[in-house]
């Protein structure tokens, strides 16, 4: 009777039942999804939309006032316009130094092995580890890098850059948002260059050898055959690099706090001092969700973009 | 001199010996077809003439000239790969004017040049209403034409193929083959076309080199090849199916299967062979009956017949009958080399 029944029934343990071990692989990444992202999501947009403050929990909707309230503040516009600032220009310049160190990485070189594995430290740091590193190279008194300029007579009482002995990195307006964008570039770099290797190296051996065949040389192969074909991947790179960094706060917290003044205050630090540290969360939520469309649209835009582009 | 000289020519890949020791002559406007089974060296050869391997060791040279250190561009070839490898990012248009445009300071094209250059080699394979396609959008058959336009827009001194056609499907195939065997000869370029496909070598070459294991096995016309095959390789390597071998203490000998038939058949029996052969199994193949046997004393190697379908003489499985070979149509190789050798006494041997 026992094997009659057993063979009748195809699931004779539950783990042969599909439905159930679906279920089973599904539910932590469900989890994640929903508690750690879709719950905190809700969150914001319940609080953009009420008066609760740390001290006073109670939920009472009062539509757009927190927006426009956030909207009119000119630190908060300020804030924006870093945020958008520092994005921009980091991405032009972590586009092209991963497009560069693809290509070197993808060459066959000796000690290759060796040079990937250093360029790809930045990424594999912790990034506040790593914001604090480069907080003491940017020291006010003991930044290695004013030491060096120091000896190699650009700064000091007759040096070409300034006739002080430092140049103050994360006090001097133009300097901090340099230092930011400068971290921010060194440890996404990484990232970038692995997407855009991956890329380079599913191009087809037979379209290479194609080109130069035809006559074409290193430059032309690049930007008339390598690039447009890794443009899809590309994108994927911009977006995952542009993410990242609109939402990060670490290290412009742990470098600058916002400062001077507020020339590097981005909107996730601002949203942070405002919603946690000041005790606002309706407010700190309407600034963190003002990024929100602006992200969204981005995204759609750059998918659309990478589907509609032809690999093959 | 030659077009193409290739003089000891040797390519090794870490321990394997890719290519190992060819010379060869290519003359102008000849097809020679480069054939051997997959991993013989006949693409690295290839890819040597077009310069995108360089030997371990021998020269190149191309209209006299030595061209073995020399880059592709430099060499006055162009090839057109299996995958056809068209730029997918490109349409017909650009795809074709982009070995123009890449050679287009040492050759001083201008934009009407190529535009020019471009129309007329689309209108010469017949795909001058496809220039503003991508690749995507074009058929199997539409995308070698562009490879090949691609290809000759340059009018290089050498045309390589790897295996163009082995991408269509067989109906197309065919087509194809007479297409390109008629453009050669009009356009008159020298090409050298690769493949494993027997029938495309016979059908296309004028002269077929055969390799295995990196080396030359006969280089000759495609009937040459055919009937008079210079070792034990050449000999099972073409035809379909391949030659019958049968061992002897001495050594080996061997006879295509259309040319094994019924004695009745035979048009000469006094200078034939005559073989006592066991009918295994029967295949009805249409236009032909293949038949699968043994001869007497040869019980472990199977033999074939090819004998066509309209010859009315009844064949039944299980049954012996006597089987009839011209005496020209038996070859001998020797047993170690597989070398042919000259005419044996099979006295005593079947």
């Amino acid at each position: 009777m026992a094997s009659a029944s057993a063979a009748l029934n195809p699931h004779r343990y539950l783990m042969d039942d599909r439905r159930f071990v679906g279920v089973i692989f599904l539910v932590p990444a469900l989890l994640y999804i929903l508690l750690l992202v879709g719950l905190p999501f809700l969150l914001a947009i319940a609080f953009g939309f009420s008066d609760v403050t740390v001290g006073n929990t109670e939920l009472n909707f009062i539509g757009f006032d927190n927006f426009v309230a956030v909207w009119e503040n000119d630190i908060f516009r300020q804030v924006f316009g870093n945020t958008v600032m520092f994005t921009l220009v980091s991405q032009i310049f972590i586009l092209i130094f991963a497009n560069i160190l693809a290509i070197i990485f993808t060459q066959e070189f000796t000690g290759k092995w060796f040079a990937r594995f250093i360029f790809i430290l930045p990424w594999a740091t912790p990034v506040s580890l790593a914001a604090i590193g480069w907080l003491w190279m940017f020291d006010t008194k003991y930044s290695p890098i004013d030491y060096l300029l120091l000896q190699t007579g650009f700064l000091g009482p007759k040096g070409i850059l300034s006739n002080s002995r430092n140049l103050y990195w994360l006090a001097n307006p133009v300097l901090s948002q340099i230092s930011v964008i400068f971290v921010q570039v060194w440890r996404m770099t990484p990232l970038a260059t692995v997407i855009l290797m991956a890329g380079l190296s599913s191009i087809p051996t037979d379209i290479l050898d194609q080109a130069e065949v035809d006559g074409s040389r290193f430059m032309r192969t690049l930007l008339q055959v390598k690039l447009p074909l890794i443009l899809p991947i590309m994108v994927i790179a911009l977006l995952f690099s542009m993410i990242t960094m609109f939402g990060d706060m670490t290290v412009v917290y742990v470098l600058t706090r916002g400062g001077p003044v507020d020339y590097t205050r981005i909107i996730g630090l601002y949203s942070f001092q405002i919603g946690i540290e000041g005790g606002n969360l309706a407010q700190g939520a309407a600034m963190a969700l003002f990024a929100f469309p602006l992200l969204l649209a981005l995204a759609l835009l750059m998918l659309r973009t990478a589907s509609r582009a032809e690999v093959r | 001199m030659s077009l193409v000289e290739l003089q000891g020519i040797k390519k090794f890949f870490d321990d394997v010996r890719a290519v190992d020791g060819i010379e060869l002559e290519i003359e102008n406007g000849e097809f020679l077809v480069i054939l051997g089974p997959s991993g013989c060296g006949k693409t690295t050869l290839m890819r040597m003439i077009a310069g995108l391997e360089k030997p371990t060791a021998g020269q190149i040279f191309i209209g006299g000239e030595n061209v073995t250190a020399l880059p592709p561009r430099k060499r006055g070839v162009s090839m057109v790969f299996q995958s056809y490898a068209l730029y997918p990012h490109m349409n017909v248009f650009n795809n074709i004017a982009f070995p123009l445009k890449a050679q287009s300071r040492e050759k001083k094209y201008d934009k009407r040049a190529i535009r020019d250059k471009v129309e007329n080699t689309a209108r010469l394979l017949e795909i001058d209403m496809l220039l503003d396609r991508r690749p995507r959008q074009l058929s199997g058959g539409q995308r070698q034409r562009v490879a090949i336009a691609r290809a000759m827009v340059t009018q290089p001194a050498v045309l390589l193929l790897d295996e163009p056609l082995s991408n269509l499907d067989a109906k197309l195939r065919a087509n194809a083959r007479d297409e390109l065997k008629e453009f050669q000869r009009s356009s008159n370029i020298t090409a050298v076309f690769v493949t494993h496909d027997q029938i495309e070598a016979m059908g296309l070459g004028d002269r077929i080199v055969v390799m295995s294991h990196g080396k030359i096995q006969q280089i000759g016309t495609p009937q040459l090849i055919y009937d008079d095959p210079a070792n034990e390789f050449v000999a099972t390597f073409l035809g379909s199916p391949s030659m019958n071998i049968l061992r002897s203490d001495a050594f080996s000998f061997g006879f295509r299967p259309e040319t094994f038939l019924p004695k009745t058949l035979a048009d000469n029996p006094e200078n034939s062979r005559i073989f006592h052969y066991y009918v295994k199994r029967v295949e009805y193949l249409g236009s032909d009956r293949l038949l699968y046997g043994y001869v007497h004393g040869h019980d472990n190697e199977l033999t074939l017949a090819k004998v066509p379908s309209n010859v009315r003489v009844s064949l039944d499985v299980d049954c012996d009958y006597e089987f009839a070979v011209h005496n020209s149509d038996i070859k001998f190789f020797d047993k170690r080399s597989g070398q042919r050798i000259e005419q044996q006494n099979l006295q005593g041997v079947v």
